[in-house]
Order: structure tokens, then sequence, then C-alpha cells
């Protein structure tokens, strides 16, 4: 065999060290660019889908741009809707008292049904004498979380004895026995641990409601960078709408002829694989959302709050085993709070209402896992149950929320691209 | 245009003067690829004017082309550089644009005999876009600077999703094109016909 000539060898050495420079600037990039993957995602996600609806009005003879901006205006519409039922839903800060001081009791009063506690809560059943060392810690730690601080206390007691109607009235004073039960509970879990305060946070502590100063100055800036980082999702959004092939013809532009017939079909597989995900990705999640929307829905969960789960469900499905999760702590958060339950089927009552949440989840995380994931999603995502939480994982510790959004469908598309790549130059006689 | 196929014939197997015909199977396939006399590419012309000639795409109207031409890949070949090899899959289907191509198919021996030379506006490669992969049956060279547009597999299949009507018409033509070469070929094969047009003197 003989040697490859100087210049030869020294171009394939220039070849490799730019490759690998570029491959460096490359991941660089993604790291530092980190905060837009998310919104250009989304911005990219949206164009792919609606590419088909801009393709059906160019049909109707309606120019591209007026398609394109008529697509903008609705997504626009949509997500200011969207942005204020959100809105409206958050709690004031009131509210927020109010739900803490329920859900505190509600958690004292079914963990002490459960663990079957006699009053001094010493005693309990044989499943609070397996459990209550693992347990008890725990309770403490989302009683500290739960529990108000002195100043909040005053504000709640403040904001209920404003009430002035009779109905209200019989609400606050409902609360304000929630809240001095708490207290009592606190007090007597103090004495148990010999502690010589009760397990509440000190005011203005990290999960004070109300914002130290500081906190409170940096929210427009904070809400400003939200806005600069997500202004890039519309512009993709138009971008990528607004491409009729500029973008593809100018990725093949520079790929030398030898190479562009694989490169073509590399790039069909990437595409067909893309659309598959999304497609099946986003039929699964409808489906998902839904089943637990209706499945919740009968058990007894109010129809609003059962929309509000559904979706919630639905869109944390995205990533690979969030949605059963999603569902189940949402349901069982409800089912907590929960004072009126209405469900259509006879058998359910309160004392029960929570084990119905479950088995309601776990039928439709079944359904899913048995006939969605099949059925919709098919073969889009052929990937070990190790490697997508390897995947999951890996993207949550490198880029956070958006590289355990981004996990999958990068592995999906790295997978097809290194395996097409490899088919096609193969049957090229390239490799 | 309709396409009858005396007028395919007329316009796929005009003999030409500058073919070696090597044997009797290459003056055969020369029917396959043939391109019509008239057409050639004007200085100057646009990507929509010159696509309005290539009788794949005849039917579509002005809108139509207009949006073909953001579509189609325009690629340049070097004299000899093979733009598609025979025994690889095909992933494309090219149209001359300008310049002259040379089909090939190689015998036993290695050596290459030439099928046909193409010319503006003819095309080739057309069942890449179509059909399964399958490997071809030969090989395609740039016989001088060649300027080529080429229309992937994905790019038809993204056009028969968003425009259904514009890609049925590409996809009918296509295929009145290769029912005709198929009856052309299966006449030349049983009937002597290419045999006695070709005649002695391609």
């Amino acid at each position: 065999m003989t040697a490859a000539p100087r210049p030869m060898r020294a171009a394939v050495v220039i070849t490799y060290v730019v490759a690998a420079a570029a491959a460096v600037l490359g991941a660089y990039l993604i790291w530092a660019l980190s905060s837009f993957i998310v919104p250009a995602f989304v911005g990219g996600l949206l164009a792919y889908i609606c590419r088909p609806l801009v393709a059906r009005l160019e049909r109707y003879r309606i120019p591209r741009g007026v398609a394109v901006g008529l697509l903008l205006l609705v997504c626009g519409v949509v997500a200011l809707v969207g942005l204020n039922s959100i809105r409206a839903a958050i709690p004031s800060e009131t509210a927020v008292l109010e739900l803490r001081v329920r859900a505190l009791y509600a958690l004292h009063l079914r963990y002490h049904a459960l663990m079957g506690l006699d009053p001094s809560s010493n005693r309990g059943n044989g499943l609070y004498r397996l459990t209550h060392r693992d347990l008890d810690p725990l309770m403490d730690r989302m009683s500290e979380v739960l529990a108000l601080t002195s100043d909040e206390r005053a504000l709640f007691v403040a904001s209920q004895e404003r009430r002035a109607d009779a109905a209200a009235a019989a609400r606050s004073s409902r609360l304000l026995d929630y809240e001095r039960a708490n207290v009592h509970a606190l007090e007597m879990r103090a004495r148990q641990t010999g502690r010589a305060e009760p397990a509440t946070k000190t005011a203005g502590g990290p999960t004070s409601t109300s914002a130290p100063p500081s906190v409170a100055k940096s929210e427009p800036v904070a809400l400003g960078n939200i806005l600069s980082t997500w202004m890039i999702a519309p512009l993709i959004f138009l971008f990528l709408l607004w491409d009729t092939g500029s973008l593809k013809r100018g990725l093949l532009r520079p790929i030398p002829n030898r190479l562009f017939e694989p490169a073509l079909a590399v790039l069909y597989d990437v595409d067909q694989a893309l659309g598959n995900y999304v497609r099946g990705i986003f039929l699964e999640c409808c489906s998902l959302g839904l089943t637990v929307m209706v499945f919740i829905a009968i058990v007894g969960v109010p129809v609003r709050w059962a929309i509000a789960i559904g979706i919630f469900t639905g869109a944390s499905n995205v990533i690979p085993y969030m949605g059963f999760f999603a569902a189940l702590l949402s349901g069982l958060a409800y089912a907590l709070l929960a004072e009126n339950i209405h469900p259509l089927i006879p058998l359910v009552n309160g004392d029960t209402f929570a084990i119905w949440v479950v088995a309601a989840v776990a039928l439709a995380e079944l359904l899913k896992n048995a006939v969605y994931e099949p059925f919709v999603l098919g073969g889009a995502v052929k990937l070990h149950p190790l490697v997508i939480v390897i995947g999951v994982v890996g993207g949550a510790t490198l880029f956070g929320p958006a590289g355990m959004f981004l996990a999958i469908p990068t592995i999906t598309i790295v997978r097809v691209l290194v395996a097409s790549s490899a088919r096609h130059l193969k049957a090229y006689g390239l490799i | 245009m309709n396409l009858t196929l005396q007028g395919l014939k007329k316009i796929l197997l005009s003999p030409r003067a500058h073919i070696d015909a090597a044997d009797i199977g290459a003056i055969r396939a020369r029917a396959l690829f043939q391109a019509p006399e008239s057409a050639g590419t004007k200085r100057g012309q646009s990507l929509v004017e010159f696509l309005a000639h290539v009788s794949l795409f005849e039917d579509l109207g002005r809108r139509d082309l207009a949006r073909l031409a953001r579509i189609v890949h325009e690629r340049e070949y070097g004299d000899g550089e093979y733009i598609c090899e025979e025994a690889r899959p095909g992933a494309a289907l090219f149209v001359v644009r300008r310049g002259v191509v040379e089909v090939v198919r190689r015998r036993a021996g290695d050596d290459e005999v030439p099928l046909a030379l193409l010319e503006p506006p003819a095309s080739f490669e057309e069942s890449a876009v179509i059909g399964p992969e399958t490997p071809r049956w030969f090989s395609v060279r740039a016989r001088g600077p060649v300027s080529l547009l080429a229309l992937g597999k994905s790019d038809l299949e993204a056009l028969s999703v968003d425009f259904p009507v514009m890609a049925n018409k590409v996809l009918l033509r296509l295929a009145g094109l290769m029912a005709a070469r198929l009856r052309m070929l299966l006449d030349a094969e049983f009937l002597g016909e290419p045999d006695e047009r070709a005649g002695g003197k391609p």
C-alpha cells in the first residue's frame, strides 16, 4: 500500500481540524444560546405545523404573504387569550394564603386518617409504624413549605375578617378554623420532636408570597428579558413559513456534486422522521390530555379543572414519562384540596376520591401505552427506554428545562441522520 | 398537450448523427432518452420560462412554474463529471438546462457504451422520484460544462402534500412519458421498429 502524497495528507488533516473546530464552535454556540433554544424550537414547531395551512390558503389563491400574516395574527390572538386566561387563573396573594391553609389542613387530616393516628399523634396503625420514620420528616418538610409565617398569618386573618356577606363570612370562619387547627398541629409536632418553635418559615423566606423590594423591582427587568428572549419565536415562525425552499436549496448548494444525491436522500429521511415525530407526539399529547380530562371529570373533578389538568398533562407529555406524573400530581393536588366533588359514578365519595383519581390517571396511562403509542406514534420514536432516560436527564443537566424538552427530538434526528448517512453513503459507494 | 404514441415517437426517436452506436442494445436504449430537437436554452431565459419548455412541466400554469422554480436545485457539473452512476440508487430527476450530457452503460469489459446525448430541456432519472429505491442501469456524465436542474423525491412529495393538483399534473405527464417509453422499448424489442430507424446509421 502506498502512502498518500504529502499535500493530500495535509488537506485531510486541515479538513479534520476545520471540522473539529466547527463542532466545538457549534457546541459553544448551542451552550451560549441555550436560552433561545426553546423559543426557537417552539417557533419552528409552530411553523412546521402551520405549513400545510399556508399551502392550503395558497391553493385558494391567497398570496403567501397574506396567508402567513393571517396565521401569525391567529397565533398571536390565541397566545394573548391564553396568557390572559393564565393571568386570570393566577390566584391573588390572599387566595394563595387561603390555598396554603386549606392544603395544610387537608394534608394533616388525610395523613391522620390514612395512618390511623390518635389525637396526640403518637400512635397509629401498622402502616404508620412501618413508614413513619420516612414519612414524618417528609410531612414536616411539606408543613414547613405550606405553613404561614407570622406576617402572612396576620395578613390572612385581616383579609378573612373583612368579608361582608354571610356566605363569605361562613367560608372565612371555616378557613380561620383550619388555620387554628394547623397552628395547633404544628405546635404539637414541635413538642413531639423537641423543637422550641413550630416548623414554619421565617418572614421573607424563599417561598414567602410577599416579595422583597429588590425582587419586586427586578420583576419588570425579568419580564423584559423573557419577552426579548421569546421575540425570536415569531421571527423564526415568520422566517420558516415565508421560506418556499430557499433554505433547503441554500443548505444543498455548497454540497459537492458527488454528495448531492446522498444529501437529498438523507434530508428526505430526516424530514420524514421529524414529520412523523411531530405529528405523532402532537396527536399523542392531545389524546392523552383528552383522556385524562374525561376520566378525571367522570370521577368527580369539575370540568373547568379537568380541562386545565388535561392541558397540563398533554403539554407535559412532550417530555417522556412526564405526562403521567403531571396528571398524577395535579390530580392528587386537586383531590387533596377538593371540598365538594360531583362524580358521575356513584361509587366515588370524599374518602376514596384520591384513589379514584389515581385509578383514572393510571387507566389513561395504560391507554397511552397500549393504544396511543403503538397506533399514533408508531415507529416515529423507536428508542430504548434507557436511552430516553439518559437523554432526558442529560439534556436537563446540560440545558435545564430546554434540554428535557428537546432531548428526544434531538436524539431522534441525530439517530436518523447517522443511520441514513451511513446507509446512503454506502449505497452510493462513498464509504 | 395530448400525449399520443406517434407524437412522442416523433419527439423522442429523432435520429442523431453524432452518436456512435456500439451495439443494437444501445440504439434501442437511445429511444428512451432522446431530447426534442427544437428545445434549447436561450441566453437570458429565466428559469420559469425555461421550465415551461420542459415536457414534464408543460401542463403547469405560470404560477405553478414560479412555485416549481423556487423548489428545484441548480447544479453545475464540469466536463467528464458523473451526474449519476450506474448501480447506484437515485434520489432526484434531472433536467438539462445548459450543455450536453451523455448517457452511457457499462459493459462486461468495463468499457462504456454511449446510449444517448441529451440537450436542453431533456430530462432523465424520472423513475427516481416515483418508484422505490432501485439501482440505475445507466450512468450520465457531463460533456463539457453543464448546468442541470434537480427535483428531489422529497420535493415532489412535499408538492403532493401542499399542492396536489400541481403535483398531479407533473405525475400524470411523468406516467404518460414512462408508459410511452416502455411501449417504445417493447416495440423496439419485439417489432424491430427502432432497428429499422437505426438502419445502420444512427
